[in-house]
């Protein structure tokens, strides 16, 4: 059975409520005062939160960050848990590395290569799907469709859709991929900036209108 | 036939991505003359018009819009389902990308036609870029006076916001899109006849109006241009009017999305992407990763059309054509299909939970060389057993490509079963699988 199907993976335990300090920054309560002014109820507010809180916690949510959320929308802990667990761009597994290089080996660039392209990045940095390099720069991920198949095999990086603008059938595809990868790896390891804090800020920027900025 | 570019006739032009240079070539003329009319007149155009759905059903807008309430009772919701989840299917994110306003614009008349106060963009988190492209459209039109209070003098208020999900293809499915919104678990709900239908009881429990972005994109060119004609395009077939874009991926020299008229013809969209690369044309999956496969040979000729693509033995679909060159083993392409589909089941209902497993174990175990004699007696059973009986369109969804390809290639399953490797034994073909898959038999 793939390895991203996991079945009752165990998960941390909810902290207890005199545990809890709230660690938002005033940008991120703002954010989430303006966003109260879209939906009749606050439950709805539950996944903006989430990435909100994704953001603040460094581009994962560990149960504190889910706790706060639940704090902030005056929900309870399991109900913010079992939405966060259940969409994929949640990090509530574990914190990523500050780059996650997600390689969509879906249909399209399954038939373009995706396979060898994920192969020459586990090859590049020493790890497989789903770990990350020692040095806690790079996770490697495989994910379902991205929908940008015209640009296959394709790649995601916080916000940013990438490609090598090669496919297997093209001539020399191969050692295109990896002079491509090569770049990617070099580029990357130069940004500071964790690549899921800038997704989920960028998500969370989306939400906001102009006159609420 | 050539392309028809209606929709993407200005995606080239980055003017078009603002108000000023949309207004330029014509926007916002729809909505101009749509709060200048009845609002049930604007919902007749677009029943003339014969626009169906394109996110994949293919169900006529206008009912959807038609079944709003006439005497208000409550706030009414407008919805784009703009979650484009489909393996294969893009087109959603280029519209959003490069023609926005077509979709705001197109929303808002869907709101002024059913009294709507508030609208959302449900766009999955992935597309940054769209969603980013969206809501500098929205932030235009707000200060434009089109969104907001008393739009264009009407004394109508409608606002527009943006939600974005968290990666779930599940949450592509009408009633699981609303769970989400509302803060849940992207799961679906009872649908009629068992439960009211989203224009009677959708989005906290109100009438809502859901539809795809590529409809809502259609809307300002019907209400402008007229109904009447709209439904001239793809008058040659039966039941299919309009436009639709096709996202063309695959084994191809000029990937990405063509807007055709229904009634082109499936080798026609082939050569507008550049023709097949690497080989021979083999095989082709008209209308996302959830339609049916067909066989390269007689697939050219077949037409382009909701009913006409249902003869042919498959489906427009959302319109994700992925074309596959004879290097392709399709059982590989099946066994990846399976995993999408087990991985994003939602894990609602027994057969679509159960199921999508079960069939990417068989599945596994046949690409790994491990296939028992019976096992394709079996996913078909599986498949049955699947079809008709989950909780929501995405168990059908999954068992109908696996059904069909064991129907349309059996011979290439037969032959992996029995040797233990794929009958496309090409370099090409090898050079695709995964590594464990790979080795196996060779």
């Amino acid at each position: 059975m793939s390895e991203l199907i996991q079945i009752g993976a165990a998960r941390p335990k909810a902290p207890q409520p005199q545990d809890l300090t709230l660690r938002w920054s005033e940008r991120a309560v703002e954010e989430l005062e303006a966003l109260k002014g879209h939906y009749p109820d606050l439950k709805s507010l539950i996944l903006p939160a989430l990435w909100i809180s994704q953001r603040e916690y460094g581009g994962h949510l560990p149960p504190e960050g889910i706790a706060e959320v639940a704090a902030r929308l005056q929900r309870t802990y399991a109900e913010i848990e079992g939405v966060a667990t259940f969409y994929s761009m949640y990090n509530t597994a574990h914190a990523p590395g500050r780059h996650m290089i997600e390689v969509c080996t879906c249909l399209s660039c399954h038939m373009c290569g995706a396979y060898r392209l994920a192969d020459i990045l586990e090859e590049k940095l020493g790890v497989k799907m789903g770990e990350t390099t020692e040095d806690g720069v790079f996770t490697l991920h495989e994910v379902e469709c991205l929908d940008a198949c015209d640009r296959a095999p394709v790649i995601q990086v916080g916000p940013d859709y990438l490609d090598p603008q090669a496919t297997l059938q093209d001539e020399g595809g191969e050692a295109k991929m990896r002079a491509w990868v090569d770049r990617l790896i070099d580029d990357l390891r130069s940004r500071p900036e964790p690549s899921s804090v800038r997704l989920a800020d960028t998500v969370v920027q989306v939400h906001v209108r102009a006159t609420e900025r | 036939m050539a392309e028809y570019k209606l929709l993407l006739e200005h995606a080239d032009d980055p003017a078009y991505r603002t108000l000023a240079g949309y207004q330029a070539k014509g926007g916002y003329q729809a909505l101009r003359k749509a709060v200048g009319m009845d609002r049930q007149a604007v919902i007749d155009e677009v029943k003339k018009s014969g626009l169906r759905g394109r996110g994949g059903a293919g169900f006529p807008t206008w009912i959807k819009w038609n079944g709003i309430e006439k005497e208000k009772t409550a706030p009414h919701y407008i919805l784009c389902n703009a979650d484009e989840g489909e393996p294969g299917t893009f087109k959603d994110k280029q519209i959003m990308e490069t023609v926005p306003f077509l979709m705001v614009e197109g929303m808002t008349i869907a709101g002024w036609a059913t009294q709507g106060d508030h609208g959302y963009v449900y766009i999955r988190a992935e597309f940054c870029d769209a969603a980013k492209a969206v809501r500098q459209a929205i932030d235009e039109a707000y200060a434009a006076g089109l969104l907001g209070k008393d739009i264009l003098g009407t004394g109508w208020d409608f606002d527009l916001d943006i939600h974005l999900g968290a990666g779930s293809y599940e949450c592509g499915e009408e009633s699981a899109l609303m769970s989400s919104l509302m803060g849940e678990r992207g799961m679906p709900r009872l649908k009629f006849p068992h439960a009211p239908l989203p224009t009677v009881a959708g989005l906290w429990d109100r009438p809502t109006v859901i539809n795809n972005v590529e409809t809502y994109a259609c809307a300002p060119f019907i209400v402008e241009r007229g109904g009447d004609w709209y439904a001239t395009l793809g008058a040659s077939t039966k039941n299919s009017r309009g436009t639709k874009i096709f996202s063309v991926s695959g084994h191809l020299n000029r990937p990405g999305n063509y807007e055709i008229e229904f009634g082109t013809t499936l080798g026609e969209l082939i050569d507008l992407a550049g023709g097949v690369k690497g080989g021979a044309l083999k095989a082709c999956v008209p209308g996302g990763s959830s339609v049916q496969i067909l066989r390269g040979d007689g697939l050219r000729d077949a037409v382009i059309g909701y009913e006409e693509m249902w003869e042919a033995g498959s489906m427009v679909g959302s319109g994700g054509c992925m074309v596959l060159n004879e290097h392709t083993c399709i059982v590989s392409f099946i066994w990846r299909t399976a995993q999408f589909y087990a991985m994003e089941s939602c894990g609602k209902c027994t057969p679509c939970r159960e199921g999508t497993k079960w069939m990417l174990q068989i599945m596994e175990r046949i690409v790994r060389g491990n296939g028992q004699p019976g096992d394709m007696d079996l996913l078909m059973e599986i498949t049955k057993q699947i079809d008709g009986r989950s909780f929501c369109g995405l168990g059908d969804a999954a068992a109908w490509p696996v059904a069909a390809a064991l129907k349309v290639f059996p011979e290439e399953f037969e032959y992996f079963i029995k040797h233990g490797r794929s009958m496309i034994d090409t370099p090409q073909a090898r050079a695709l699988a995964p590594r464990w898959a790979q080795t196996v038999g060779v």
